[in-house]
């Protein structure tokens, strides 16, 4: 009985605050912020003495003018950011270097003579030190040196306040294309890793705007591209001008992309926002924090745990398998055939109509988990499939040759010219994130429908992209 | 006088807490340095409004009590419908922290007691940490503490986290509260709409006689009266009356929490 | 296969008939989804949707009436009629369609979850305003009565739609018919529009190309029957009385109203400042909260500070704070004429 109290009693609380809504009207949520306001400003007005005068001289109102003026705001902003990837590229090179040299010919030789010595069977030796183990080393080498710069710049211009300009700054385009301010934000972290930007695009309020970020953040190059990129650049571009104008002729070439992915993203956005995901561009609403001067040794810190060593081990934790897999494609043998050479051989005439071949098809296959293993699967499956004796460490060993000149000579040989480089690096740009951000992004959006999306718009575009290429390549060839 | 070597940082080791504090704060006031300063945890701190969209959890000890922290996400308000607010509310209503400790900055300080008179609408054990004290000192902006901590009924600690200044004042003042050596009174809002103040007193005699217990029953008739699900929820299966009735319990805590 | 230009052809119209038949909305299969023939169901809730309008609003409904408003034959609605009486859902008397308690409850449920899914898309989504009604209408005959309950929760219970109409409540409550019609109103008399009726709805498209939305302030001009002159927010504004029909208003005391045109916070250059006088009524839901959560009330002093490269959106000092609004809000947050210059 008193249960039964209890229930019509709370039933009668709930009815009379619903009466008393209709009572009040729409505008009770506008009539408490207005109350809690004039309340604190009251308060703050007993206990803050403000000065008695205006500052006349302002170092961040002038340097706002200055980053955010007509002229100078996009120059400034393009420049700011060409040099954290100058930075990142130059200064992973040396590293990099260092550290393949260390893992593959330091500590591959004696693992090799390890499993030799207690006598692990071919296939053991394989899968584990040719297969994981080299997975692994690559990943590492390739991804350390360059998110241990790029994360720490990124995270000092974050610190500083910077950031929050450039999305004041490009809103304007994003919202023609009806996308929100801050995707330019999630858009620079994806330059980093696709990943992580997405999992920025959770400061977009606006449901649908998030989910505009989260299918196009895959058009910013990620650092597992750029090596890939910046490879056939020189390899390709370089070499199609003068000597003397190869090097900022191959780099031109690389930002070209990264600008293009910029304008897909546009693009895409606007797509989106005229058909599928319908709408006007909501509201945005962006606090400028003040200025801070970064504190340069902490930041370093943090970002390096925080981002870097949390991005790496994902990637390992996917490369490794991948590893595994391209060692196998490259020594079960169906047929006296492996199974790499069957389908390189059956996608080819495919892969041919895109401008690409076979080979590259089956690398970005094997590489959905990590993009930085493309290019040694690709030089791997070259070797293998050419049967170049002399080069390479054998069959299903993925590797990177130590000179330019020597992975020329090995993708020339494979039938590679200038239009299949240029189509790779369009198809590095265009095709399926990689599988970690798959499922990020399906963490995100908890849709499985948005999460195929964002997976196969990329590719398919690429496949359109590269297409046209190709035919309009050949058509003006032929001319 | 206490000194930081009362405090030892136990990073993300939890176990066994005596007390729970939680963190508020707007977005940008250097909550999330406050809490590395205290759990000795290195959580990343963006000049970024929105960096933290997710909880975070470190523990430390002082005066021979171990204290859980938890970091909230950075918000203006608690009003709105979005899913961080809706995080740092429901911890602070529901979890029923042992303290609140707000952020605010020193600078804008109007600004963040939109926050802070929210929150102490929900909850009376509440502590201002007033963040920023350096910036606020080079714009020659001057805070009455004493005062700001007698109209807000709560203690008020002056800080600059970036520099780890302020921090033994800030858990001397979290323990006084905790052992309730410090009561605090918190503000309530006085609104000068007339139609408005006839109905939240309606309800809140109405809520006050089905549960006597309620520290915020003048919380609960506003958030009613924004149509708030999980407060028309708490009222249908009574979890209202529950959660305040059994003071500082600790599984009852962990259930709900 | 080899030659570029044949193969150039043929991707190209490859692409051609897969934009052509998947494009959303506009593709062949979107079509082919849409034209499925509409069902009895549908028929029944907008006959019984139509017969509550007719009573909350106090006219009498007819078969004809039905016909008219569900655009099918005579025959066919008086079908539809027998049908529902057969369903103890109305009964009638002479010429007139009574609901019976059972009936009126049904469309009740209807009415609460097309209004919901109006607040619903104007409070969380960017769907433009003329796509609302349509919408609803789709949807209302779609969400169960659980899954709108769900949708309320999640929206906060809202009690108006965005038109300014009551949202039943799930017993089916609902509050008195306010306000009277704007062209009721006398010459030099102010009042605020808290309803405009989105049916038809090439009235209610006409109203909304004009800018009008519940929350305006208008004061009449000029009320004869070829025309109706007010303004609305301080901008004039001139309808047929046909459809100004369509407008309802609550007439407000002097001491609130404002004269003259509205002064809104884009009109600020870099440098100066305003107090806010309101937030316009078309900003809604989240984006309202957020403004006000930044401290744009009543009362708050806003000073414009920064320009963006493109001078889209703009920066303004708001209790402290620097913050960026896109000027399509800034022309929505209104302040005192007075001006002060700063610095």
């Amino acid at each position: 009985m008193v249960a039964k109290e209890k229930i019509k009693n709370r039933e009668a609380i709930l009815s009379t605050a619903n009466n008393q809504r209709w009572e009040v009207g729409e505008n009770f949520h506008d009539t408490l912020m207005e109350s809690i306001y004039s309340n604190a400003s009251a308060i703050a007005k007993r206990s803050v003495t403000l000065p008695a005068q205006k500052e006349t001289i302002n170092w961040e109102k002038t340097l706002d003018k200055i980053l955010t003026s007509r002229y100078l705001g996009f120059p400034i902003m393009f420049l700011i950011l060409g040099v954290v990837f100058w930075l990142t590229i130059e200064g992973a090179n040396v590293p990099s270097a260092m550290i393949a040299s260390f893992f593959l010919d330091t500590i591959h030789p004696i693992l090799k003579s390890l499993s030799a010595s207690i006598g692990l069977p071919f296939w053991a030796d394989g899968v584990l030190i040719d297969g994981a183990y080299l997975a692994m080393a690559w990943v590492i080498s390739v991804m350390l040196p360059p998110m241990a710069i790029f994360f720490p710049l990124f995270t000092l211009l974050e610190d500083f306040g910077y950031l929050p300009r450039v999305s004041f700054n490009m809103d304007g385009l994003y919202r023609k294309v009806g996308a929100h301010g801050k995707q330019a934000l999630t858009m620079a972290m994806g330059f980093g890793c696709n990943a992580a930007g997405i999992v920025a695009t959770r400061v977009i309020d606006s449901p649908r705007e998030k989910l505009i970020a989260i299918i196009t953040n895959n058009f910013s190059l990620c650092n597992g591209r750029w090596p890939t990129q910046i490879l056939i650049a020189v390899i390709f571009i370089g070499a199609a001008v003068p000597a003397y104008l190869a090097g900022i002729v191959s780099a031109l070439a690389v930002v070209f992309i990264a600008v293009l992915g910029i304008v897909f993203s546009l693009l895409v956005s606007w797509g989106l926002s005229k058909s599928v995901l319908k709408g006007e561009a909501s509201a945005f609403s962006l606090e400028l924090p003040p200025y801070r001067p970064p504190r340069i040794l902490q930041t370093l810190y943090t970002s390096l745990i925080d981002r870097t060593i949390f991005v790496l081990w994902r990637a390992i934790i996917f490369a490794i398998p991948a590893g595994v897999v391209i060692w196998l494609v490259g020594n079960i043998t169906i047929g006296g055939e492996t199974i790499a050479n069957i389908f390189i051989d059956w996608s080819n005439p495919f892969a041919f109509i895109l401008g690409l071949n076979g080979v590259i098809l089956l690398a970005y296959i094997i590489a959905i988990p990590a993009n930085e293993i493309v290019i040694p699967t690709i030089l791997m499956l070259t070797v293998m499939s050419l049967g170049l004796s002399g080069v390479g460490e054998g069959a299903g060993v993925m590797f990177e040759l130590d000179s330019i000149a020597a992975t020329e000579e090995i993708l020339v040989a494979g039938g590679w010219t200038l239009l299949t480089g240029i189509n790779l690096m369009l198809f590095s740009l265009l095709h399926n994130p990689c599988s970690t951000t798959i499922y990020t992004i399906f963490k995100e959006t908890k849709s499985v429908k948005w999460t195929l999306v964002s997976t196969f718009l990329p590719i398919l575009m690429g496949i359109i992209v590269t297409f046209f290429v190709a035919q309009i390549w050949r058509l003006i060839a032929s001319i | 006088m206490h000194n930081a070597g009362n405090l030892k940082r136990l990073g993300i080791d939890m176990s066994n807490f005596d007390f729970v504090v939680a963190l508020a704060g707007n977005p940008n006031t250097g909550k999330s340095t406050v809490f590395n300063n205290l759990t000795g945890l290195k959580q990343h701190t963006g000049n970024w409004p929105g960096k933290t969209v997710t909880r975070a959890e470190g523990g430390f000890e002082y005066n021979d009590n171990k204290f859980k922290l938890v970091d909230l996400p950075g918000t203006y308000s608690l009003l709105s419908t979005s899913t961080d607010e809706e995080v740092a509310r429901n911890f602070i209503l529901f979890g029923q922290p042992d303290v609140t400790v707000i952020v605010a900055d020193a600078t804008r300080l109007e600004r963040n007691l939109n926050l802070v008179l929210q929150i102490l609408e929900i909850t009376d054990r509440a502590i201002l940490c007033l963040n920023l004290m350096d910036e606020a000192g080079r714009h020659n902006i001057k805070i009455d503490e004493r005062m700001l901590s007698k109209d807000l009924g709560i203690p008020v600690i002056p800080s600059v986290a970036r520099y780890n200044k302020g921090m033994d004042e800030l858990l001397a003042s979290i323990y006084e509260v905790v052992s309730g050596k410090y009561v605090c009174k918190p503000y309530r809002l006085k609104s000068k709409s007339k139609e408005l103040n006839v109905a939240v007193e309606k309800l809140t005699r109405q809520i006050t006689e089905e549960f006597p217990n309620l520290p915020n029953a003048q919380w609960v008739a506003l958030r009613l009266l924004e149509g708030d699900q999980s407060i028309i929820d708490a009222i249908r299966n009574g979890e209202l009356g529950k959660i305040y009735s059994v003071e500082q319990n600790k599984t009852e805590l962990e259930t709900v929490v | 296969m080899n030659d570029p230009l044949f193969t150039l052809l043929i991707g190209s119209g490859i692409l051609l008939l897969a934009v052509v038949s998947f494009f959303p909305q506009k593709g062949l299969f979107a079509r082919m989804k849409r034209t499925r023939t509409i069902s009895k169901k549908i028929l029944i809730e907008d006959a019984l949707k139509h017969l509550y309008h007719c009573e909350y609003s106090g006219v009498g409904c007819s078969i004809e009436s039905i016909a008219g408003k569900l655009s099918i034959s005579e025959d066919d609605a008086a079908e539809l009629v027998a049908k529902l009486e057969e369903m103890g859902m109305l009964s009638s008397q002479r010429d007139s369609l009574q609901l019976s308690n059972e009936g009126r409850s049904y469309a009740l449920r209807i009415i609460r979850v097309h209004r919901l899914w109006e607040k619903y898309l104007a409070d969380e989504t960017s769907v433009d305003e003329r796509e609302w009604h349509h919408s609803a209408e789709e949807f209302e005959h779609k969400l169960s009565s659980s899954d709108a309950d769900e949708l309320a929760a999640q929206i906060g219970n809202p009690v108006f739609d965005p038109h300014g109409d009551p949202i039943p409540s799930t017993e089916g409550d609902l509050p008195e018919k306010k306000g009277m019609p704007l062209t009721a109103l006398k010459f030099g008399e102010f009042a605020s529009i808290i309803h405009v009726e989105d049916e038809p709805d090439a009235i209610y498209q006409q109203l909304v190309a004009e800018g009008l939305y519940p929350g305006m302030q208008v004061r009449m001009l000029e009320e004869s029957k070829e025309r109706v002159r007010f303004t609305a927010n301080g901008e004039e504004c001139v309808l047929a009385p046909l459809f100004a029909k369509n407008i309802t208003v609550e007439q407000i005391k002097l001491e609130k109203t404002i004269e003259g045109k509205f002064k809104n916070l884009s009109s600020l250059k870099i440098g100066e400042s305003g107090t806010v006088l309101g937030i316009s009524k078309a900003l809604r839901g989240q984006q309202r909260r957020r403004l006000m959560d930044l401290g744009v009330v009543p009362g708050t002093e806003i000073t414009a500070e920064l320009k963006s490269v493109g001078g889209d959106p703009m920066v303004y000092k708001i209790k402290g704070a620097s913050i960026a609004l896109r000027k399509k809000q800034a022309e929505r947050i209104y302040l005192h004429s007075e001006k002060s210059e700063m610095n």
